[in-house]
């Protein structure tokens, strides 16, 4: 048997992991195997005992590239608890955040694979593009959400205030202007990844789709009889990478499963390719499916309506989900409120999601193609981690009490 | 300088009556930000407007020039101006702001410029930064003792308030009476004590009514945006001007309280050191 290829850390993403793979003589992949190395998050333990209003606060940062997602599955995950009816425009509100940021995040993306599918000749034209739509979409979350990384306007029982008219037609008016850009980008990176001439096949896995909603995310659609989880020593065959692997493995129907933007286009937008090709062309395709989205909430918000609900903070115990269709995929986070106090929280964050599909998902082809494989998925491991490295020689990693952080 | 760093000093009021009907002296504040408003030069303007509880101000975004009349008029306790800066440049949607703002807040504005921890993308929004003329400032609490305890009034029958010839006055329906300032001695704010900006030297312009007659006000023309504004609105006539060193008590008086309170602050500084105590860096 040939040395399993290594790649620690896979690079050109948040966060560190390591991609495992065993291959035949001619290099080509037989076993892939895709393992967190990133440490303990922690931050669900850390709200356990404080107010309901210090989830969104603390568990937004989870992540500095998607805190949105986190804060507003934080707050959904609170609301549902409480019992809280967010009003129409303060939900309106939060959708605006969510549509403006999952566009940010794939054009995030689009620069990090700039390198594997961009020209020389090309590459200013689409970082350009790239810096143009972010800073258009951040302007959208900086005005409604207070701040476009980690927003402080998002609140338990809907957002802290309603946009001025002024700020509504300044929004407006530039993400009209955005349009062209946006649309000339999409094409530019569509086509770009076409003609890179990967192998069509590549990266196609025949794993059930995890995803909640085409825009917003619908706290309803997690099933608690669907979703188990198991620790990383039960699922890698190697104890050894059981044994350093950081996080533990989600199920759905007892099975592993794909989210993302990918997903998401299956499931709600007719979109039927597989593989590392499909999942980049339905993420530039999906930025078009949010742009139109925003551009319709913007719309609907009426300036002068209420944005925050009057609730009260005591609860009863009630488990509250919160789901939110982020840029990688399917974000679940849940609370346990009781006394005003958070009695119990955990997130299942998309790429824990994506993790064991990741590494089979390399498989049938030359290994030399995994990272490709990888960066498809746009995995972001800050996130995703559950478990400690108690020991940094022996890599140990505290088990069974920790996992369920 | 005592005065801090300034291209011109003018005596100077609106001509318009209905800033003067509403104003505390010359109207120089309100009729400015409504210029620049009027001249895109602002989109909107962080003032001291009006709350629930009588005569305790509340941040607000003025975004038309009603909106600044409505604030118009000293308020002798604090409006914490530069906490609503935010909300301005966000949810408001302003680009190009103004602020209204005692010689500490404008400290605090210019810090916030100079190292925008935090205020990303919002410290650059500010475009014009008008400095009031403040010895002290009170909490509301204290100014309902002066107007209970002190005068056997009380704040609702207030209708204006002022700080003039060594008192702190209230009109109201019946009359106007004053506490001699000696008085409200240790009512004032804690920080107060250790301030030593008289005149918000690092404001674009600052402006208040000692060194002017009664219904005037003396300006401070400090920086190049501020010395246009200020031409162009006297260009339209909505500003009449008088060389300060035509009017009394004039600029004398000015510079007398100026480093009266620089003086004094020095010297609580130093009192405080002896004691132990922090004390902030004086630039």
């Amino acid at each position: 048997m040939n040395n399993p290829i290594v790649i620690s850390p896979t690079s050109r993403q948040e966060g560190h992991a390591e991609l495992v793979m065993e291959v035949d003589d001619e290099g080509i992949v037989t076993k892939g195997k895709y393992l967190s190395i990133t440490p303990v998050r922690g931050l669900e333990k850390m709200v356990v005992g404080k107010s309901p209003e210090t989830a969104p606060v603390l568990c937004q940062r989870i992540c500095g590239v998607c805190p949105i997602p986190h804060t507003l599955a934080a707050a959904e995950a609170v609301d549902s608890s409480l019992g809280i009816d967010v009003p129409k425009n303060g939900r309106l509100l939060r959708e605006a955040t969510l549509a403006a940021h999952n566009i940010n995040s794939a054009a995030i993306h689009q620069f990090l694979i700039a390198e594997d599918f961009v020209p020389e000749n090309l590459f200013a034209t689409a970082v350009d593009s790239v810096s143009k739509i972010r800073k258009t979409v951040q302007y959208v979350v900086d005005m409604v959400a207070g701040e476009g990384i980690h927003p402080s306007d998002v609140r338990i029982g809907g957002m802290a205030r309603n946009i001025s008219p002024l700020a509504k037609d300044k929004l407006t008016e530039r993400i009209n202007n955005l349009e062209p850009v946006l649309e000339e980008h999409v094409e530019l990176i569509k086509n770009l990844v076409l003609e890179k001439g990967l192998p069509k096949d590549l990266g196609v896995v025949d794993v059930p789709i995890l995803a909640s909603d085409k825009h917003y995310g619908k706290n309803d659609w997690f099933d608690f009889d669907k979703f188990s989880e198991v620790l990383p020593e039960e699922w890698y065959d190697d104890p050894a990478i059981g044994k350093k692997a950081c996080s533990v493995i989600p199920l759905w129907d007892g099975k592993n499963g794909e989210t993302g933007p990918r997903a998401r286009m299956d499931e709600f937008s007719g979109f039927k390719d597989k593989g590392v090709i499909a999942q980049h062309v339905a993420r530039a395709d999906e930025m078009i499916v949010n742009y139109n989205w925003l551009v319709d909430i913007l719309d609907q918000i009426d300036t002068s309506a209420e944005v925050c609900a009057d609730y009260n903070p005591t609860g009863t115990d009630k488990l509250g989900v919160g789901v939110i269709e982020g840029p990688r995929g399917t974000d679940v986070h849940m609370a346990q409120i009781k006394n005003g106090q958070i009695q119990y929280y955990s997130a299942i964050v998309p790429t824990t999601w994506n993790i064991p599909t990741m590494g089979p998902a390399t498989e049938g082809f030359s290994h030399e193609l995994g990272p490709h494989v990888i960066r498809a998925y746009d995995p972001c491991l800050s996130c995703a981690t559950h478990v400690m490295v108690v020991d940094d020689d022996d890599k140990s990693v505290v088990k069974n009490e920790m996992v369920k952080i | 300088m005592v005065l801090g760093t300034y291209k011109e000093a003018i005596a100077a009021r609106s001509t318009e009556k209905k800033i003067q009907d509403v104003s505390q002296d010359g109207g120089i504040v309100s009729s400015l930000f409504i210029h620049a408003l009027e001249e895109k030069i602002i989109e909107g303007a962080v003032v001291a407007g009006n709350s629930d509880e009588k005569w305790k101000p509340e941040p607000v975004v003025a975004m038309t020039p009603e909106e600044i009349i409505e604030a118009a008029g000293t308020k002798y306790t604090m409006s914490p101006n530069v906490f609503a800066i935010k909300e301005a440049a966000r949810q408001c949607g302003v680009e190009k702001l103004g602020t209204v703002a005692t010689p500490c807040q404008v400290l605090g504005i210019r810090k916030m410029q100079t190292y925008p921890f935090s205020t990303r993308f919002i410290s650059d929004k500010l475009k014009l930064v008008l400095g009031i003329f403040c010895m002290e400032n009170f909490p509301i609490a204290s100014l309902d003792t002066f107007a209970d305890a002190k005068l056997d009034s009380s704040l609702g029958k207030t209708n204006k308030m002022d700080i003039g010839k060594g008192k702190f006055w209230i009109e109201t329906d019946d009359g106007t009476k004053g506490v001699p300032l000696k008085e409200t001695h240790g009512y004032e704010q804690a920080g107060c004590n250790i301030c030593t900006d008289y005149v918000a030297e690092y404001a674009d312009i600052s402006t208040g009514s000692v060194g002017a007659p009664d219904g005037w006000s003396a300006v401070l023309l400090r920086t190049d945006d501020g010395d246009s504004l200020f031409k162009s609105a006297v260009d339209e006539g909505l500003i009449e001007t008088k060389p300060i060193t035509e009017v009394k008590p004039g600029l004398e008086l000015l510079e007398k309280l100026a480093k009266g309170k620089k003086d004094k602050a020095k010297e609580e500084i130093n009192n405080r050191v002896s004691l132990g105590l922090a004390v902030p860096n004086i630039y």
